[in-house]
Parts: C-alpha cells; sequence; structure tokens
C-alpha cells in the first residue's frame, strides 16, 4: 500500500515544525514504559526461580528450614529419567502440533490470497477457534474424543472403524491432545500468512505467471520463499507457545494414562504446585526455560540472517 | 488451467470451514443438550433443548441462589476493564516499541528483541506463586491495576513483534520523505507510518484481546474477590456436581461473544490492512 | 484511518490517569467481609445462604469458588505459601489436612475451644472431627472442624436384583440366591452375571482415572477390605505392607473388575460412573456417597426410582477373615492463620455450628454436628443417610503425613499402570512400595524394620477382621 495521496501533497508543502526532539531521546521515550514494566515483572520472579532453584525448601513447609543444595536439584533432575521422558514428549507434541498448524495454516492462507465474494466473511469465520477460552477447548476436544459417546468416534465408525480409545493411550493422546492444540491456533498462522502473501507485490506474481508458471509453482518458489520472515517469526512464536502448553492436558488427559503424556510444563505444575517443591519447581523451571531459550535464539539467529538476505 | 486455479482453493477453503467451525457448532449444540442426550450414542443432532447450563452461568432459574452466581455481574465489569485496558496498553507499547526497535537500531537492539520475547517463554505456574509474593508485597492483589498490569505484561512480546515486523515492512522512505521536509520524526510517525501498518494495530489487538479475555492462570491466583475475571468465575462451575459439561460449554459459548464482538469491530482495519512484509519497495 | 492512530497516543495519557484512580478505588470501604474459599456445589451454595442469614448484618460472607480437581487444593496452597490472608475460611480436602496443617498454615482449633465459650469437641461426633480435623493422628491437636462428611459408597439397580428372570438365570447359573453383594467375591460373579455388552448393560463400574485420587479411592476400597495396608503407620514401613500378598489380592481384584465395565473405565473418574449408571449401562457402581442425592433425583437420573444405595461390598482375605472398608471423604474448614479477622470468623462459627444452621445444612450436605446426626429426622431425611451412618464405621483413609501429595501421585501412576496392563499388580505395587520409602526417608522419616510381617498386614495395623461375614441389609 502506497502513502496516501492527500499526505503526499500535504507533504510537499512542508511547514516548518517548532521543535523536534532528537531520534536518540524519541527511542528512549518508546521504550522507556515497555523497559519499566519487564524489569518490573521479570526480574524478580526470575531471580527468585534462580535463587530458591538452589535450596531444597517448599513454601508449603516454612517452618522447615531451607537447604542449600548448590546445583543439586539440577543435578537430580537431569539424573531423573523420568524427566527427560517428560522432554521427549514435550518434544513430540510440539512437533505435532507444529506440523499440523502449518501444514493446515498455509494450505488456507494459499486459498485465501485471491480476491473473492464472501472472502471477508469466511475469513473472519476461520479464526472463530482461536477466540475460545482455552480450557473450554480442552473439555470440548476431551468431550469429542471420548472413546464411548465421542463424536469423533461416531465419525470414525461411520469409516468402519471400531471404537478408538484416544485419550487412555498415549499414543493416541499425543495427537489428540496435537490436533486439539493445532486446531486452536491454525487461525494465527493462517491470518500471518495470509498478510504475508498479500503484501508480494502483484507485478512479481504476475511475472511468473506470465512466463507460464502454474498457479502452484509461483506459491512454492515465489510466494513461500518471500514471506519467509513473517512465517519464521509465526513459527517461532508457534513453538514457543507448545511448549508451554499445560491447559489442555490438564483438561483432556491429566496427564494419564500413568505419567506417559505429561509434558515438562504439566510436570513442572505437578511439583510446583501439586508437591510445592519449591526449590526443584524452580530448577526445573530454569532447565525449561534454557531449553526453550536456546532453540529461540537458534531461530532468531537464522531469522536475522534471512531477513538480511531478502 | 484457469477452473483449477478456482477449484483447489475452494476445496481447501471448504474442508477446513468444516473441521474448524464443526466443533464450534458442536460446542453450541451439546450447551443445550441434557445429560442423557449428551452421553447418547450415537450422537444426537435432534433433541429437545435445556437450558440448565445458560442458566447456570448467568445465576438465573435453576442456579439462583447459589454461590457461583455470586459476582456475576461484577466478574463481567472487570473483565471488560482489565482485557480491555491490558489490551490497549500492550498494543501501543508494543507499537512504540516496536517502531523504536525497527527504525532506531540502537546497540543491543537484538537483545531487546530476544528480552522481550522471552518473557513469553515462562509457563505461568513457574512463577505465579512469585507474582503473588510481589503482589501480595505491593498491595496489587485483587487490584484492577494488578491485574492491568499482568495483563499488559504477557501481551508485551506478542505485540512488540508483530509490530515490529510491521514497520519492518514499511520502507523508510516514508519517513525520510516528511524528515526531509523538516517535519519531525514524531510526525511522521503519527501522521505517515501509523497509518500504514493499521492492519497491523488491528491484528495485534485482537491476538492480545484474546489472550488477555480468556487469561485463566495468573488471574486465578492474582484475584481472589474483587477483581475476578470472567473465564476464572465461570470456571468454578466446572465440576460442581460433576462435570458440567453443558454448564462449561455455555461458559464457553457466552465467553466467546466479546470476542467476535471486539473483531467484528475492527474488521475493516483487520481485512483492508492485511498487508505487510515486501511492500512496495517497488512498483519503482 | 485517523481515528485509529491517533487514539492510541491520547487514551494512552488519560487510561494511565485513569487506571491508577481505577487502583485507588478498587479498595472500596465495605462492611467486614470474610471470604470462604471452596469448590463449586450444592454445599458451597448451601454454605453461602445460610451464611446470609447471619444475624450480625455487618459482617458478609463472600464465596471465593474454583473448579473442582487439583485448580482447588494449589489456590489454597498458593495462598498459605505467600502467608497471605486472601481468604479467611478454607474449606479442604480431608486429605490435605496434614499439609496444611503440618505446615502451620492453620489456626489452632484448639485454641479456639479454649477461646470460645461455645465451641467445644464434644459438639462434633468423634470421628468426624478426628478425620476432619486432627493431625497428627491421635494427638489431640484440632485443625479444622467438619464441614462436609463423605464417604465412597454403594450403588445398585434394584429392579435387575428384584427381576424374577433374572433370579432365576442366575440361580440356574451359580447356585444360588441372586443377592446383592457382600463381598468382593460375590460381587465379581454378580457382575459377571449382569456383563451383556451386546444389550449395553455391565455388571460393575469404578474409577480408574489417574488424576487426583481416582483410581486409589476405589483400589484402597478393595486392598484394604482384602487386609492389605498402605503402610504402617507407626515404623514407616511400606515395603511389605503395600506390597504384601493380601495388598496384591485386592488390587488385583479391583483391576479385574474393569473386565465387568463398559471399555474406557480405567479413565473414569466420578462423572463417568455417574454418567454410565444414570444411562442404565451399570447394574452396580462404586460412587461418593456425596452424589447420592443427585442420582436420587429424576431429572438426573433416569432410573432413580430403581436406584438404591448402600454399603460397599467387603472381602475374605487370605487369611479367612471378613474385613469391609472404605475409602472416607469430605471435607473440613480451617482457618488461616495469616488472616486478620479470626475473632471474627470464630464468631461466626460460633453462630453456624449451631443445630439450627446444621439441620438446614443436612438437608444438602453432611453435617458433622452430633446432635442433627444422632436425630432420628435425619436418619430418615432421604433413601441414604441411614447407609452413610452405617458406612462411617467402615472407613479408612490414606496416610495423614504433609507428604501425601506426592505418596498420592506416586500410588495413583502406579495402580493406573496396573489397570492399564502396562505392569502386573505385583510390580506395580512393588514399585509403589519401593518409590515411597524413598521419599519418606529423603524427607527425613526414620523407618524401622518389623520381622516377620504378615501376608496380611492388618492383622498388625489396627486390625479389623471379623471371623464371620458381617451382613449389611440391602432393602
Amino acid at each position: 500500500m502506497s502513502i496516501p495521496q492527500d499526505e503526499t501533497a500535504r507533504v510537499k508543502r512542508a511547514p516548518k515544525q517548532a521543535r523536534t526532539l532528537p531520534d536518540s531521546w524519541l527511542c528512549g521515550l518508546f521504550l522507556a514504559p515497555s523497559g519499566l514494566i519487564l524489569a518490573l515483572m521479570v526480574f524478580y520472579p526470575f531471580f527468585s526461580l534462580i535463587y530458591y532453584s538452589t535450596l531444597q525448601f517448599s513454601m508449603m513447609r516454612p517452618r522447615i528450614e531451607p537447604v542449600d543444595v548448590g546445583l543439586g536439584n539440577y543435578v537430580d533432575l537431569l539424573n531423573d529419567n523420568e524427566i527427560w521422558q517428560r522432554f521427549a514428549f514435550t518434544g513430540k507434541f510440539v512437533l505435532a502440533t507444529v506440523l499440523i498448524q502449518f501444514t493446515i495454516g498455509l494450505a488456507v492462507a494459499y486459498a485465501f490470497q485471491r480476491n473473492f465474494k464472501g472472502r471477508d466473511f469466511l475469513f473472519t469465520l476461520a479464526l472463530l477457534p482461536m477466540m475460545l477460552c482455552p480450557i473450554v477447548v480442552g473439555f470440548l476436544w476431551r468431550y469429542m474424543f471420548n472413546s464411548e459417546w465421542g463424536v469423533v468416534n461416531w465419525l470414525v465408525s461411520l469409516v468402519g472403524i471400531a471404537k478408538i480409545d484416544w485419550l487412555g493411550r498415549s499414543e493416541n493422546a499425543l495427537w489428540a491432545v496435537a490436533v486439539a492444540d493445532a486446531w486452536t491456533w491454525t487461525p494465527f498462522v493462517i491470518l500471518l500468512a495470509t498478510a504475508a502473501f498479500r503484501g508480494i507485490p502483484k507485478d512479481i506474481k504476475e511475472s511468473a505467471e506470465i512466463d507460464g508458471a502454474s498457479p502452484m509453482f509461483t506459491f512454492f518458489r515465489v510466494t513461500l520463499p518471500m514471506s519467509l520472515p513473517i512465517l519464521m517469526i509465526a513459527l517461532l512464536l508457534r513453538l514457543i507457545d507448545a511448549f508451554k502448553q499445560y491447559d489442555l492436558f490438564l483438561a483432556m488427559t491429566g496427564g494419564g494414562p500413568a505419567s506417559e503424556t505429561q509434558t515438562a510444563a504439566f510436570a513442572l505444575g505437578k511439583i510446583a504446585f501439586g508437591y510445592f517443591h519449591t526449590g526443584e519447581a524452580s530448577a526445573l523451571a530454569v532447565i525449561l526455560l534454557i531449553v526453550i531459550m536456546g532453540l529461540s535464539m537458534i531461530f532468531v539467529r537464522y531469522l536475522t540472517r534471512l531477513s538480511n538476505r531478502v | 488451467m484457469r477452473r483449477n486455479a478456482v477449484l483447489l482453493p475452494a476445496l481447501i477453503i471448504g474442508v477446513y470451514l468444516v473441521f474448524s467451525t464443526g466443533p464450534i457448532i458442536w460446542l453450541m449444540l451439546s450447551s443445550i443438550k441434557d445429560r442423557q442426550d449428551l452421553f447418547a450414542w450415537p450422537p444426537t443432532v435432534f433433541f429437545r433443548p435445556v437450558w440448565t447450563g445458560y442458566e447456570a452461568v448467568f445465576g438465573v432459574g435453576s442456579a439462583q441462589n447459589t454461590a457461583t452466581a455470586v459476582g456475576l455481574y461484577d466478574s463481567l465489569v472487570n473483565s471488560v476493564v482489565i482485557s480491555g485496558f491490558g489490551t490497549m496498553f500492550a498494543v501501543v507499547l508494543g507499537t512504540l516499541g516496536g517502531y523504536a526497535t525497527s527504525r532506531f537500531r540502537f546497540p543491543g537492539h537484538g537483545d531487546f528483541m530476544f528480552f522481550v520475547l522471552s518473557t513469553r517463554m515462562i509457563p505461568p505456574v513457574a512463577v505465579l506463586v512469585f507474582y503473588h509474593m510481589l503482589y501480595s508485597r505491593l498491595h496489587l492483589t485483587d487490584t484492577w491495576l494488578g491485574l492491568i498490569l499482568v495483563t499488559t505484561f504477557i501481551n508485551l512480546g506478542l505485540a512488540t513483534w508483530i509490530m515490529k515486523g510491521f514497520f519492518d515492512g514499511v520502507p523508510t522512505e516514508v519517513e525520510n520523505i516528511a524528515l526531509v521536509n523538516g517535519y519531525s520524526r514524531l510526525f511522521a510517525f503519527r501522521r505517515l507510518v501509523l497509518p500504514i501498518v493499521s492492519g497491523g494495530i488491528a491484528a495485534t489487538a485482537g491476538f492480545c484481546f484474546i489472550v488477555a479475555w480468556n487469561e485463566f492462570a495468573f488471574s486465578s491466583i492474582l484475584a481472589t474477590t474483587r477483581a475476578k475475571t470472567l473465564p476464572v468465575k465461570i470456571s468454578s462451575a466446572m465440576g460442581a456436581t460433576g462435570i458440567e459439561w453443558t454448564q462449561i460449554f455455555a461458559a464457553g459459548v457466552v465467553l466467546v461473544v466479546p470476542v467476535v464482538i471486539f473483531f467484528y469491530l475492527i474488521r475493516r482495519y483487520l481485512l483492508m490492512g492485511m498487508t505487510f512484509g515486501v511492500l512496495a519497495k517497488g512498483p519503482g | 484511518m485517523r481515528s485509529l492512530t491517533q487514539v492510541p497516543i491520547r487514551m494512552l495519557r488519560v487510561s494511565a490517569a485513569a487506571a491508577g484512580l481505577i487502583g485507588m478505588l478498587a479498595s472500596p470501604a465495605l462492611a467486614e467481609t470474610l471470604t470462604f474459599v471452596w469448590h463449586a456445589g450444592t454445599c458451597a451454595d448451601t454454605f453461602y445462604n445460610i451464611a446470609k442469614d447471619y444475624p450480625d448484618k455487618n459482617v458478609q460472607m463472600v464465596p471465593d469458588l474454583v473448579p473442582y480437581g487439583p485448580m482447588w487444593h494449589d489456590k489454597i496452597a498458593a495462598e498459605f505459601a505467600i502467608k497471605g490472608a486472601g481468604f479467611d475460611i478454607a474449606m479442604w480436602d480431608s486429605q490435605s489436612l496434614a499439609e496444611f496443617a503440618g505446615g502451620g498454615h492453620a489456626y489452632s482449633m484448639n485454641d479456639v475451644f479454649k477461646e470460645s465459650k461455645v465451641l467445644k469437641p464434644e459438639l462434633f461426633e468423634k470421628f468426624s472431627l478426628a478425620a476432619y480435623g486432627e493431625y497428627p493422628d491421635n494427638s489431640g491437636k484440632y485443625w479444622g472442624l467438619p464441614v462436609n462428611q463423605d464417604a465412597y459408597g454403594f450403588m445398585y439397580r434394584k429392579d435387575l436384583f428384584d427381576d424374577p428372570k433374572e433370579k432365576e438365570a442366575f440361580k440356574a447359573k451359580y447356585g444360588r440366591e441372586l443377592k446383592v453383594p457382600q463381598t468382593y467375591q460375590d460381587a465379581k460373579q454378580v457382575a459377571e452375571f449382569f456383563t451383556r455388552p451386546d444389550k449395553g448393560l455391565y455388571g460393575w463400574g469404578q474409577m480408574g482415572g489417574r488424576e487426583y485420587d481416582f483410581a486409589t479411592t476405589a483400589s484402597n476400597a478393595f486392598l484394604w477390605s482384602f487386609g492389605g495396608e498402605l503402610w504402617n503407620p507407626a515404623t514407616n514401613e511400606v515395603k511389605g505392607y503395600l506390597n504384601s500378598p493380601a495388598s496384591i489380592d485386592g488390587v488385583q481384584a479391583y483391576v479385574d473388575m474393569f473386565k465387568y465395565g463398559p471399555p474406557g473405565g480405567q479413565n473414569w473418574g466420578w462423572d463417568e460412573v455417574n454418567s454410565a449408571f444414570q444411562q442404565g449401562k451399570l447394574a452396580m457402581a462404586m460412587q461418593w456417597y456425596y452424589f447420592d442425592g443427585s442420582n436420587s433425583d429424576p431429572k438426573v437420573n433416569q432410573f432413580a426410582d430403581r436406584t438404591k444405595f448402600g454399603v460397599l461390598p467387603g472381602a475374605i482375605g487370605r487369611d479367612g477373615k471378613f474385613r469391609r472398608q472404605t475409602m472416607v471423604g469430605g471435607q473440613g474448614m480451617g482457618l488461616n492463620v495469616y488472616s486478620k479477622k479470626i475473632p471474627t470468623v470464630i464468631k461466626f462459627m460460633e453462630w453456624y455450628f449451631q443445630p439450627e444452621q446444621q439441620k438446614r445444612y443436612a438437608k444438602v450436605c453432611q453435617t458433622g454436628l452430633k446432635s442433627v446426626l444422632d436425630s432420628p429426622d435425619w436418619q430418615s431425611l432421604n433413601s441414604y443417610n441411614k447407609s452413610f451412618a452405617r458406612a462411617l464405621s467402615y472407613v479408612n483413609d490414606y496416610w495423614h503425613l504433609p507428604e501425601y501429595p506426592e505418596l498420592l501421585d506416586i500410588l495413583q501412576e502406579e495402580i493406573s499402570a496396573a489397570s492399564s496392563g502396562k505392569k502386573t499388580v505385583k510390580q506395580a505395587l512393588d514399585s509403589a512400595a519401593e518409590r515411597h520409602e524413598a521419599l519418606l526417608q529423603k524427607a527425613g522419616y526414620k523407618i524401622t524394620r518389623t520381622a516377620n510381617i504378615p501376608e496380611v498386614p492388618d492383622q498388625i495395623v489396627n486390625p479389623v477382621g471379623k471371623d464371620k461375614v458381617q451382613e449389611e441389609s440391602y432393602d
């Protein structure tokens, strides 16, 4: 979109401004409020986390003196096979849900590129799943995936397959929760991807077509690569959120059967609030944060390299 | 060739809409089923509707005189105020921060952006107790100010990143034309750049509002009675005498209405301005 | 376009001022409010409605309700963890008493008994007060009062048991009369008889879910009835008790019963048991007495007129003795030690625990006030109070230790693994015993070993075995 016509005209007329703020001042002013809030809301909890992670302490038993164990909590956690299983499961879940979200999301964004009648209405309709309260989404899918009376099994039975135990077996539950998560957040991908696709100058697409390229070819060789920066941001955001997923597992499986569908975040919730092992929970939180941060840093580095290229 | 170009997109959209709206229709249907119909096999599509779920959500009819109905209206007001202001602050601060990071490549701007993003990485459960403590000391627990602060905070990362993305897509020529002609940066920002990214602002506001409105983890612990938000209030109906499915589903339907209204209000900005990325660095 | 972009900056200034103002205004000066935290339900509603009639109009009772489930415990715990006064009264699950009292977060009820002229321990049923308020066991130290009593009970379809055709068929097949089972051994046969998947009927419904306390509530009833024990409170031993042959018998019997229930039962909580029963899928079910009220309601349960309630069966252990044991439930009410309004709360409690208020309460929930429980009106108030009173003589409970949440979670996980077939019962219980002892040792408990633990450990831990089957009437 180019600069609106009347604005351009007015600019040319250029009356003098009285005084102007130097850029550096403006920069500081723009950043200050955010910086303040972040400082307040991040530093205290974060340093508390690190502090408590070195202790063996429970806030529920304040009368028992905290014991300084240094890195003991970390060692115990990293030696615990269970914790590795949680991370493995989390990784599988993240891959599953992001895969579904992006496959469907990109396909739908592709379909929404051209203008057609009723597109705006359909587009808004497609955003609906994202607007629901996550806990309600969890219960809705739990209801739909119920092996006895769920509508998913009913649809499955129409094709002649017997009732599947979706939530009682971890292999199935992984996909069930991934579907629920993807269902909720695919609209996010659609929204950003559509924005990216529509932002590509028309002439680039048209010239490809004139050269005889099919719409598919244009999409994969022109549109997608040029949208990569935005898509990577979307991917990054979705990955981070998937790592944190808690509400859906709480509503749908409760972490079961046994502990098989406990993600790292779920295990964290259990240790932090269920058992109230404040020290151990803090250490696990730090580990989880390091994992997410590490992966994000790799991503962001790749992202900056990409955007510098484009 | 042209027929295929229409058929495939139509098919994709059609299938997707079934997938995305199907469960929502199921949600609405299930919110008015009685227990027999809820668990019937095969699932029923035609049945006599029952309104107890909605009655429980609004605290009327069969759900009068319940403790859950107390403060329902107040929590609605709380939610509107907290989500409204929280979204607004997040969008404003995110816009300012995104612009600053996009235009003024100050030293450490990459780290700043990463830091901003990292606020989104913390699972709420990890830090809930610490926030509870912090708020208790600052006397922010159960206050509008406290919850607005938290709501702004959780959306700040998202808002800043998305807005920066949009600003990156606006060529610097736009402000340069103004600056060269003696206008202030602030003027260029307000009058020239902002209108271009209005679609981005709308999208950001939409995302932030969704997160703010549906926020549960922090609100459930940091608010007790006076500043309790609607999702927390309604969720307390869960598991009263069994999992009250109709109540949960009715709550889901009721909770989504304000969000839909919000998106309807910003639809013009959302759909019109939805372009971004590689903008007209040409045509020439 | 203009409006959208100019609005933010102008509003920023306005709203900053407004928010500050609102923040200050958000602390209005009201009449004194007391806040109670509980999970939503008819009991909370009744409590709240009764509180509305509190004669002192300067005091207002405000509910802070949470969803039933882990959130309930977490909310209370979070407040205690920061020593906050977000609520004055907490209704906690009976299981959490040790954790909260042990952490020093509950105001001493003994002090209340001393200071108050009205509230005395004798007002309450001795067992109830012990179950919902005493910690440690048998110490005489009280930290809460019974606010809702519950136990794990039994419900069944009377029409199926009375049906002459069924009686005939049963006699032909098993050579004895069709009767509501007194032992789990009987129950197995009856359940098998009524399991007809093609007709949509199953013999037995029980909980198996991994979450919270679902699976172990049911499995413990079996475990205890077969003479098993969770641990030895005197010596802190778990090995040889939790995985004793008697315990294994019990849990095996529990796992076997899933054969006679609808598929997927291994994930059931009480809600699924209710739904299945209300749809006529179950001939018998294990269920909390709490739900008997709604299950007697024809609007909720279409088989209400044919539903009867009773006490759970017992079992004949491998030592030939009969035991009948079930799980205690319910909630206790404690005072937040960090609350600034303790005197006001005590005054309120003095009024609330009067017979008049408790009689109102008993219409919907279960009170612990002796005078109401002993009255004949209460016994005949509904169809299940009588058997509920009987059930109270059979109740047993989990570990009364602050480490309870973790002990529970471990057992839940192992039992869930056994029901889903991932482990054998022996493997599951061995593993659980191992982990429990490791936990106790890490928490600083000394474990002293007993020589020669009997196969049926109940014999040395609070023995309840009887030589003959003690029959309960089911009519």
